[in-house]
Order: C-alpha cells, then structure tokens, then sequence
C-alpha cells in the first residue's frame, strides 16, 4: 500500500514537473516573441535627431518622428544605403529593422549637418 | 559634412550648398534695384535709373545658377521625390519670384531700348516681386535652418 501511494506520489511529482517546464516554455515564448519585435524611437527637433547615438540588438525596430516644423530626412550615409526615408514633413514617421550587428550612421539630406549613429550589438 | 554652408570646402563637396550661398545675390541685387527705381521715380535724376536697370540685369542673370542649384539640390539631396509643403512653396515661389525679376528687367530693357518712358505699372509689379522674393527666402531660411533654431 506504502509503495503504490509512494509510486503514484512520484508519478504526480513527474506529471506536475512536466508541467511546469511546459508552462515555462509558453510563459517564456512571449518574452523571446517580444524580443524579437523591440522597438525604440528616435525623435527629429530642434534641426537635431534625439537621441543622437541608440544602441539597440537585432531585430529591433527603429522608428523616427519628425517633431520640427521643417521636413527632414533619415538617410544612411553608408553606400549602397541600409536605408533611407523620403521627406518627412511634421509628424511623419520613418522605421527600419535592424538585423545585422553593426553602426549604422545617418544624417539628414535636407540639413547634413544633422547626424546619428544607431548601434546594433 | 560637419561644416557649415559657407565653408569652401562644403561648397565645393555638398551637392546642395552652393544654393544656398548663391540665392542671396538675386534677393539682394532685386530689392536693391527696386530701392534704386523708387528713389529715380521720386527724384527724377537718370543715374539712380542705370543703378536699378544694372541691379535688375545681374539679378535676372543670377536667378538662372540659383534656379540650376535649387534643382540640383532637389535632385541630389531628395532624389527628385515629390515636393509638398514647405519644399514646394519654395519651389513654386521661387520659380514665380524669377518670372517676376525677367519681367521688370524686360520692362526697363524695353523702355530703355525704344527710349520711352517707363510705365508706373511697373511699381507693383516690383512690389510684388520684392514680397514674393522675401517669402522665398522667408522660406527657404527655415528649410535650411537660418530661420529656424538649425
């Protein structure tokens, strides 16, 4: 009788682990699902891009604002170009996922003199 | 890139600067000339008369590198996309602001040529010019972030 109930207590035990180790792996999985969709922001004012230098990992996915009153454009200054926006006139937006490791600098062509740097690691 | 529009260096590598450096002779010499033609209508004397008719010539003759850059730069800078708002205000004032200096050029040109005397239709006419001049600059001073906090 001891030994039946000891084997069906660890049957229980076994059967509950399972369990949480199957629960943990779906509590997990929107955890890695959300890190794969990151997002951060960077907002254009002030003739400047804030922040200036973003650091994010792969996969993330960077969306610029346009706040000033002036049209500015997202343009990376590598060649060919990771990526570049068209004008984005007050409250536009511009995205672009980063997959690969790396630093990316950009500017804007209406004023080159407005600079950043997006650092994927 | 990092310098400013009046450094040489950008205005031999940034492919749009040189508009922006060049604009300011046609805004200067147009308002200046319309200065010199008010000042010969209201005194009478010929030589303020030249003064404007040489001010308007080179204004005229300089809209055209401006008119080339500002194209350039759109072409360059923007790829030749399509303009809206505040880039194709500039875009459509400019090119009025240029029909407009021609067309007092040409009115003093012609006057000068069959040696009549000008119209005063001419005066609102470079009023208006100098107005439409101003708001393209106005204009463009924010696009280029003189008139902004750029």
């Amino acid at each position: 009788m001891i030994r039946k109930f000891a084997g069906l207590r660890i049957r229980c035990f076994t059967v509950m682990f399972g369990l949480l180790l199957f629960g943990g792996f779906f509590t997990q999985s929107p955890i890695r699902a959300q890190q794969s969709t990151a997002a951060a922001t960077v907002t254009i004012d002030n003739f400047s891009f804030a922040p200036a230098t973003l650091t994010v990992s792969p996969g993330t996915t960077v969306a610029w604002t346009n706040r000033d009153d002036i049209p500015h454009t997202v343009v990376s200054t590598d060649d060919p170009k990771a990526f570049k926006s068209k004008v984005l006139d007050t409250d536009e937006k511009f995205s672009f996922t980063f997959t690969k490791p790396g630093t990316f600098s950009y500017f804007c062509s209406v004023h080159p003199k407005m600079t950043g740097t997006v650092i994927v690691r | 890139m990092s310098a400013g529009p009046f450094d040489v260096k950008t205005i031999v590598l940034a492919r749009h600067a040189q508009h922006v450096v060049l604009i300011h002779f046609p805004i200067a010499l147009f308002i200046v000339g319309v200065m010199f033609d008010l000042l010969a209508q209201w005194t009478g004397r010929r030589s303020l008369a030249d003064v404007a008719y040489c001010n308007f010539l080179v204004a005229a003759i300089s809209t055209v590198p401006v008119l080339i850059t500002g194209i350039l730069a759109w072409q360059y800078a923007l790829e030749g996309q399509r303009l809206k708002g505040i880039l194709l205000d500039h875009l459509v004032l400019g090119c009025v602001s240029t029909v407009i200096i021609w067309l007092v050029w040409w009115i003093h040109f012609r006057s000068r040529r069959d040696r009549q005397v000008l119209t005063l239709f001419r005066i609102p006419l470079e009023l208006l010019g100098v107005a439409a001049v101003a708001l393209t600059g106005h204009l463009g001073g924010f696009l280029s972030g003189v008139n902004g906090a750029g």
